[in-house]
This record gives C-alpha cells, sequence and structure tokens, in this order.
C-alpha cells in the first residue's frame, strides 16, 4: 500500500505566544478534494501555514507523500535548545522543501512581490518545480486566466484584488503541485469575479490536482470538494462526506451548538 | 571668479566622488532592502578591497597590476561577504531583535576586519595607482582619464546590477524576497541562500569601491569610515527604499563635497553635507527620491 499523499499526526501550532490548534490528525488519499470550513479566526489559515512550513510547527509530524517534512525535536526541548549552528539557523520545518516536494500552499490574501510585474512573478514560480518529475501539460495558466495576459507587464500592486489572487493561484500551478491549498481564494470579490474564479478553480480541479480549499461559500465547497472538514476552536471538530453537508444556517448551528455545550 | 577651467575640474572631481559613493550606497542599500539590516562593516569591507587590490597590483607585492587587483577584489570581497553573512548575521536570523543584534554584530565585525588588516599588512599607510593616466582634450575643456574611466566603470557595474536584478531568474527571486519574504518561502524560493547572495554581491561592490578610494587617498585600515559616513548622508538623503534612489542622491553629494571643498574649505565639508541632510529630513523625511516601501 502506499502513503497517502498528506498526513498530519497531532500537529499542534500556533504564534509565539498563543496557541492556536492542538492535535490535528488529517489524512488525504491521492486525487481528493477536500474543504475546510469555519468561523473565522479559528486557525485554518495558522494550520496552512504550518502544514507549508512558513510557520513551525509545536510538536507532531506533517508527513508528505510518505516523507517527513518537519525535523524530530519539539519545540522547546533540550536537543533543540542546545547550541549548534545548525539548530540555531534551521528551521523546524523549511517551507522551500515542503513547495519543492510539491505542496504548494496559494495564501490568504496574498500581496505577492508589490514591486514586480506579472511576468517576472510567473517567471520565478517554476523554480519550485524544478528538479522535480511533475504531471506534465497541467500549467496552460494563459488558458485558465485569460484576464493575465493583457496585464502581463503591470506591477502588481496595481492589479485588483481579483487579479493578485489570479496571480497567485496561476503562480501556484506553474510550481506543478501535487496538493494546492488555496486559502480563501474568494475573499472580497466582486460577484462577477468570484464566478469566474470559482469556474476557474473548478478547471483547475479537472485537470486533476488534488486540493484543500478554505472557503466561506458552502454552496460552491460543497459542488466542488469530495469531504468537508469542520474547523472550530483550532481543531477538526467534524468531517462530513459531500452528501451530508447541509445548508449553512444547520451548518451554523452545528458549529455552534458544538461551542457552547 | 572661478576660472571655466577649474570649474571643470572640480566637477568631473564632484563626479567622480559621486559615482563611488553610489558604488557604495547601492551597497548598502542591496542588503538594507534585502535582510532588513543595516551592515556597518560596509566601511571595513572598502578597506579590504584596496588591500587586496593593493596585495595583487601592487609592484611592491605579487604586481600583477590594476585590472587583475579590480578582479581580485571583487570576488575576494564576494566570497568575504558570504562568510560574514554566515557568521555574524545569519544566527541571528529568527531572531524578533535581529536588527539590534546586527547593528552589534557588523559592528564587531567591522572591528574584527580592521585589525585583520593591521595585523597583515601593518599600520604604514599605503596608495594605489590611478587607473589611467593622461587627460583627454575635449575641445572646450579637458578631463583626466582616471575619472572617466572610473565613471564608466561604476555605470557599467550598476548598469550590470540593474540588469541582473530585473532580468535573471536569481536576481528577480532576490527581489521577491526583498519585497514578501513570506510569499516567497510559499514558492519554494531558498531564502537564506538569497540573503548570503546579496550580503556578497554588496561586499564585492565595496570592495570595488574599495580600489577607487585607495587610488584617490592613503590607504589605512580605517579608511572606510569617512566613505562610509558619506553613503549614509547618501542613502538618507535619496532614501534606502531601493537599490537605485540613492545613486542620484550620491552624485549630488559628490558634486556638493567637491564644490564645498573648493569654496568653503575641507574641513567644513561634513558640516555642510550633515546641514544640507538636516534640512532634506526636515523637508521630506522619506528622502529626496524616497518611496516608504523598501525593495530591491
Ligand atoms: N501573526 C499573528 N500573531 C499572533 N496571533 C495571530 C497572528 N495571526 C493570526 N493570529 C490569531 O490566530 C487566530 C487564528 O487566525 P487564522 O487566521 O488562522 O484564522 P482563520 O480561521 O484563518 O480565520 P479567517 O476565516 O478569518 O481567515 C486568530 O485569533 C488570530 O487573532
Ligand atoms: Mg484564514
Amino acid at each position: 500500500m502506499t502513503a497517502p499523499l498528506l498526513e498530519l499526526r497531532g500537529l499542534t501550532g500556533g504564534y509565539a505566544q498563543t496557541q492556536i490548534f492542538q492535535g490535528v490528525d488529517l489524512v488525504i488519499e491521492h486525487g481528493a478534494t477536500v474543504g475546510f470550513f469555519g468561523p473565522n479566526g479559528h486557525g485554518k489559515t495558522t494550520l496552512m501555514k504550518t502544514i507549508s512550513g512558513v510557520l513551525e510547527p509545536w510538536s507532531g509530524d506533517v508527513i508528505f507523500e510518505g516523507r517527513r517534512m518537519n525535523r524530530a525535536a519539539a519545540r522547546g526541548s533540550r536537543r533543540f535548545r542546545n547550541f549548534n549552528y545548525d539548530a540555531v539557523t534551521r528551521r523546524r520545518m523549511d517551507p522551500k522543501d515542503v513547495a519543492r516536494a510539491g505542496l504548494i500552499h496559494v495564501a490568504q490574501g496574498n500581496l505577492l512581490f508589490p514591486e514586480m510585474t506579472v511576468t517576472e512573478v510567473l517567471s520565478i514560480a517554476t523554480l519550485a518545480a524544478a528538479g522535480r518529475s511533475a504531471p506534465a501539460g497541467r500549467t496552460d495558466v494563459a488558458a485558465l486566466f485569460p484576464r493575465l495576459a493583457e496585464r502581463r507587464h503591470h506591477k502588481i500592486r496595481y492589479l485588483s484584488g481579483g487579479e493578485r489572487q489570479m496571480v497567485s493561484i496561476a503562480a501556484g500551478l506553474l510550481a506543478e503541485p501535487k496538493l494546492l491549498i488555496l486559502d480563501e481564494p474568494t475573499l472580497g470579490l466582486s460577484p462577477k469575479l468570484r464566478l469566474e474564479l470559482c469556474q476557474s478553480i473548478r478547471q483547475i480541479k479537472d485537470m486533476g490536482v488534488p486540493l484543500i480549499v478554505i472557503d466561506q461559500d458552502l454552496a460552491f465547497l460543497s459542488a466542488l470538494i469530495e469531504r468537508l472538514y469542520l474547523f472550530d476552536h483550532g481543531r477538526i471538530a467534524r468531517v462530513l462526506a459531500k452528501d451530508q453537508i447541509p445548508g449553512h444556517d444547520a451548518l451554523m448551528s452545528m458549529l455552534f451548538g458544538e461551542a457552547i455545550e | 571668479m572661478m576660472s571655466f577651467d577649474t570649474f571643470v575640474a572640480v566637477a568631473s572631481g564632484g563626479l567622480a566622488l559621486g559615482a563611488i559613493y553610489a558604488l557604495m550606497a547601492a551597497g548598502l542599500a542591496a542588503v538594507w532592502t534585502t535582510l532588513g539590516i543595516f551592515n556597518f562593516a560596509h566601511g571595513a569591507f572598502i578597506a579590504l578591497g584596496a588591500y587586496i587590490g593593493w596585495q595583487i597590483a601592487d609592484a611592491e607585492a605579487a604586481g600583477l597590476g590594476l585590472a587583475a587587483g579590480v578582479v581580485g577584489a571583487f570576488v575576494g570581497l564576494f566570497v568575504i561577504g558570504i562568510l560574514f553573512h554566515l557568521a555574524l548575521v545569519r544566527p541571528f536570523e529568527r531572531r524578533p531583535d535581529i536588527v539590534t543584534a546586527c547593528v552589534i554584530t557588523t559592528l564587531a565585525g567591522a572591528a574584527i576586519c580592521e585589525s585583520a588588516i593591521n595585523l597583515i599588512w601593518g599600520p604604514r599607510s599605503k596608495q594605489l595607482g590611478q587607473l589611467a593616466r593622461g587627460e583627454v582634450d575635449l575641445g572646450v575643456f579637458r578631463l583626466p582619464v582616471s575619472d572617466l574611466v572610473l565613471i564608466a566603470v561604476v555605470g557599467a557595474t550598476l548598469g550590470t546590477l540593474g540588469w541582473f536584478l530585473s532580468r535573471t531568474r536569481t536576481g528577480r527571486a532576490m527581489r521577491a524576497v526583498s519585497q514578501n519574504r513570506e510569499a516567497a518561502e510559499l514558492m519554494g524560493l531558498d531564502v537564506p541562500r538569497l540573503y548570503a547572495l546579496a550580503f556578497g554581491l554588496s561586499a564585492a561592490i565595496a570592495g570595488l569601491a574599495g580600489i577607487f578610494v585607495g587610488g584617490l587617498r592613503f590607504m589605512t585600515p580605517t579608511m572606510g569610515t569617512d566613505p562610509l559616513m558619506k553613503a549614509l548622508i547618501v542613502v538618507i538623503l535619496g532614501g534606502i527604499a531601493r537599490f537605485t534612489s540613492p545613486i542620484y542622491a550620491a552624485i549630488l553629494v559628490g558634486f556638493v563635497e567637491s564644490f564645498s571643498n573648493y569654496y568653503v574649505g575641507l574641513y567644513w565639508t561634513p558640516a555642510v553635507l550633515f546641514a544640507m541632510m538636516i534640512v532634506v529630513l526636515f523637508l521630506k523625511p522619506s528622502g529626496l527620491f524616497g518611496h516608504h516601501q523598501r525593495t530591491l
């Protein structure tokens, strides 16, 4: 039996002083498309940042295609604290290794590189795929986002929020992802642009790219995904299969009903 | 009244000085914009560049000629810059107080470099040769060839740096890291390596500047202190937000210094420059050509 695509084992993490989530266990198989849904500020973004290594996990493991992405020593352990150059300079988890292994995280509200043009950003996006055999033919981003072609010589800071989101996703695709995390891709977009972007995300799924999508729009999510994780108070409160996903109101009472108990 | 010939001589001297300051300031800005720290050892890098250049070029030492000295200083300082980053900056990179920590470590690094120069080459002052001899006659006025060569070399260096940053993938990756570190990490860019590269390039450019300073003045282990101070004025005047913004300010400072040396006197020049800086800071705190966003 081959290892699952992504496995989290007892993952705990947060910011310097504040723990945000604890003991998250999760298995995502090859080819799966899953969603995350939960109240604002309960740690979905923090969990994703920990999976991709920009935040260091406090304890627990992130295993991608059978390979553990973090180093063993837990945060604050004796071995970790003892002075040695490697321990001081190296992270417990290196986001570069994660991205180069093929787990690509398109961050929430990604501002990218404000002073670079679209072409320049896309030209370096392929660096993460260097030296890795990747399924070919997925990266026709020009067809996916025709809007970007006419904006290619514009600097990122002159783009609209939606266009910036398109550049972020296009850059993620150019890195030949084996698993693509999209963190609230449709946040703050106009209804028209939202529809356009949702359409593109469906196309990405149809290309065969496994996805983790975080979104506040249940209708969009439930049409797209095969499984929904309800995230609440820093842990996975419930896992729902596609046909178990209730309407928005029922879901909210489900979440808050649990929170009050 | 100043004669036309004197005016031309003072102006071309000012332009040459400005070119040297532009090199220094661009190096300082390259480290500031990418790593967000100020490198106080930049002056010591100048001195090291001059001494390494002297060791290779001078007839008393290896005697390979000034062109070899230029290459040696550039390559040597590139390596020293990377080692410097590994030893004195990188260990503190993940601390929240990295800025203060690096004030101290780079000052310490400067002291170590200057003592090392003293140990290796001794305190006796040396001088590097001119880049070229003679003058060119342009009809109305004559210019020293060495100034022209200097300006051409500086222009070519800054032009190449600009090309590297905007056209090559590595250069673009360096700019990406300077503009948004987290997004760069998520793209799989090797941030520590790009930081080391920025430091190495900055030091290499300082080494080149050192060769020019060594041809203008006598070399001492602390010869970099004065140019570093001028480069500081330049980056404050011009704004340090991007690496091109200090270039115009550098030429301005070069001119002001050259004319103030002639009219007001050598000892008053720092006062004139600082007064100019304070006035600019009052009127436009982000610098004459500055932006608030720091970017490479
Ligand atoms: N840099 C930070 N330092 C400390 N705490 C932070 C930081 N960023 C976020 N937090 C806190 O972490 C908690 C979880 O935030 P996170 O962004 O992960 O939530 P989220 O579930 O993604 O919310 P949203 O749906 O609004 O995107 C919040 O309470 C937030 O205040
Ligand atoms: Mg979020």
